[in-house]
């Protein structure tokens, strides 16, 4: 990749006998959203660690804005901005003086007011954090990401414990990243969030990384399927000959067909219940999402 | 800035401001009230005459001895019951008028070295007053004269110094343990870690932080000290601060030591404790370090609180300059050193 910002070769990380990152490869372009999707244990947080230069590889290399992580740390620190996954804050601060501590220790902060209102934190500007609701302190956390004004902000499950409005609140914030030319790498465990927010995406399952693209290419490569679903209370048919339909199985009573043309299938069964051939109800025509390709790749769900 | 905030949040954290300023107030408070009754020498004397105007003299002369505080009871009974009590050192009797009975005087013997003391000078009052009667001039006489040796030291004098001493040790060893572990516990330290910051600054602005609020917290309790309890400093204040600040340094280096033994800071505090308790009673700290049996001084002269003790209260009460106390400083010092070295190489940010 040419506009590379971030470029993973080998990575390669372990705690003791437990290999939590894989050989690892993958590289982000300047300006993109790219997620890293996976359970819990998949080595997501691992190795944005290492590319953040607080963990230090066990093998490979991993360039971050020109500086090779392994051997300028610090280096690299002072180019990206971070969110960290359940980090704390000095809790007698208010937002503010937190903006205004975390802002000291880089080089050309950004106006304390800025960060403020770009995470929309302005009713809370002189609240203390310890007072601060789930959704408000997870807003300043990605701020102290934003203070630096870097090129590359790194966010560790942004949205994980938020409610469905301050999570779309949140993607509207990391959306504007990008419009400003920021790189976004950002960590997930909610294939909504992938699928909505990201450029490009890596899944991600026990260290290694399974399948890497547009949610939309991995959707159309791996689930080339739309599903439909029916109850079938009388009759038959046989369904693994209907038009488009690849593979058709019985799911607790429920008819599930995997097509590649879903208006040709419902087509289909629309003529052969006018036909009197046979009698169903609560048809189903489904997307297939990232979900899909998730089970798809690894053999289980994203969340068990 | 990381001293500034760290100020503002020391200042709103209610319960350091308690263990840093309340604290060392109160005990000093809760010890003035159980020692410092000794602090002026007076015997308080019951005086049981019936009827003799030998004892109205008597009764006289004695009212102007300075060091007597003279209370005249009814009844022989009700003195020795005051004597009893505690409430009196000294009963005199007077015998009736017109007896040859000598003066009989009971005596606490619970509290033998004072009333002995009280004994002495009463006699020597009765063998003046005998001469005088005589009308014999004393053939050998004692003219005293007062030299100001060494500034006459006061309870509160003594205790100040000592209690400015504790407060720098708990900072260390209670302050610094506790926040660091937290921080640590909390990911706050990781988060820092994060930011191109590097650790030693952000760790030496910690200290520094640590440092200006002990002198802010030792300024405050000198105040209060001196309003309050009417502690005299002698000695330059200047000079007690700059040895309170080498200390506190010291003992924040210890902290941050026993703060990379503890994942919680709950067990920091403990550890914390369990070093710092013993050294507070044992240093000289509240008490003359004389008070511990002799096998304990050389273990006591290790503790690195003791030569801080020492040349604070020899700045505050005899007006010492820091150098007859710099060697035990040095050991301080070699403390405070080898504990930031040992907390540097174990230090964890997560």
């Amino acid at each position: 990749m040419d506009n590379a910002i971030v470029s993973v070769t080998d990575l390669y990380k372990r705690y003791g006998p437990v290999v939590a990152v894989d050989r690892v490869s993958f590289s982000v372009a300047r300006g993109e959203i790219f997620g890293i999707l996976g359970p819990n244990g998949a080595g997501k947080t691992t190795t944005l660690e290492t590319l953040e230069g607080l963990r230090r590889p066990d093998g490979g290399q991993a360039i971050v804005d020109g500086i090779d992580v392994r051997r300028d740390p610090r280096g690299v620190r002072a180019r990206i901005g971070v969110q960290l996954q359940e980090a704390g804050f000095f809790e007698r601060l208010t937002v503010t003086e937190t903006l205004e501590l975390f802002g000291s220790f880089h080089p050309a902060p950004l106006p304390v007011a800025t960060a403020i209102s770009r995470l929309q934190l302005e009713e809370k500007r002189h609240a203390r954090v310890e007072t601060l609701s789930g959704g408000q302190r997870q807003r300043l956390s990605v701020a102290t990401a934003l203070i630096s004004d870097p090129p590359l902000i790194f966010l560790d499950e942004p949205t994980t414990g938020l409610d469905p409005q301050a999570r779309r609140n949140l993607w509207e914030v990391i959306a504007g990243f990008r419009a400003e030319g920021r790189t976004v790498i950002l960590t997930t465990h909610y294939m909504e969030e992938a699928q909505r927010l990201c450029d490009r995406v890596a899944i991600m399952d026990h260290g290694r990384i399974a399948a890497m693209d547009a949610p939309r290419e991995l959707i159309r490569r791996y689930t080339p399927g739309t599903t439909v679903a029916l109850n079938v209370l009388e009759g038959g048919a046989a369904y693994g000959t209907l038009p488009g339909v690849q593979r058709s199985e019985t799911i607790n009573g429920e008819v599930v067909m995997s097509t590649t043309d879903p208006v040709q299938t419902v087509d289909a069964l629309m003529e052969l219940a006018r036909a009197g051939q046979m009698h169903f109800q609560q048809l189903r025509v489904e997307e297939a999402t990232l979900e899909d390709v998730f089970l798809e790749l690894t053999g289980h769900r994203l969340r068990e | 800035m990381t001293i500034v905030m760290g100020f503002r949040m020391y200042v709103r954290d209610r319960s350091s401001l308690f263990w840093g300023m309340a604290f060392p107030l109160i005990l000093m408070g809760l010890i003035g009230l159980a020692f410092g009754r000794s602090e002026s020498l007076t015997f308080r004397v019951a005086f049981v005459n019936p009827d003799n105007p030998l004892g109205v003299a008597l009764r006289e002369g004695l009212g102007q001895v300075p060091v007597f505080t003279m209370s005249d009871v009814p009844t022989e009974a009700e003195a020795v019951e005051l004597l009893r009590k505690g409430q009196r050192i000294l009963v005199i009797i007077v015998p009736p008028f017109g007896s040859t009975d000598p003066l009989r005087v009971f005596y606490d013997q619970a509290r033998d070295q004072e009333s002995r003391t009280a004994l002495v000078i009463l006699e020597r009052f009765v063998a003046e007053a005998n001469l005088r009667i005589a009308g014999v001039d004393p053939a050998v006489r004692i003219e005293a004269t007062g030299v100001a040796g060494a500034q006459e030291t006061r309870f509160f004098d003594f205790l100040l110094p000592g209690i400015l001493a504790m407060t720098v040790m708990q900072t260390g060893l209670q302050g610094v343990t506790w926040v660091v572990t937290g921080y640590r516990e909390r990911l706050i330290l990781k988060r820092v870690l994060a930011t191109p910051v590097r650790p030693f600054v952000f760790l030496t602005g910690l200290v520094a932080r640590y440092a200006v609020t002990n002198i802010v917290q030792l300024g405050v309790i000198v105040l209060i000290g001196v309003a309050v309890f009417h502690a005299r400093i002698v000695g330059s204040l200047g000079m007690l601060a700059a040895v309170a600040l080498f200390g506190a340094l010291a003992f924040v280096g210890i902290g941050f030591a026993v703060s990379t033994w503890s994942k919680t800071p709950e067990s920091a505090n403990l550890l914390g404790s369990v070093i710092s308790f013993p050294m507070l009673f044992l240093a000289g700290t509240l008490w003359p370090r004389e008070f511990m049996p002799a096998f304990m001084q050389p273990v006591i002269s290790l503790l690195p609180l003791t030569p801080l003790v020492e040349a604070m209260r020899g700045i505050a009460t005899r007006g010492d300059t820091v150098m007859p106390y710099l060697a035990g400083l040095a050991y301080l010092g070699l403390w405070g050193g080898v504990t930031f070295a040992l907390a540097a190489w174990r230090f964890k940010w997560e």
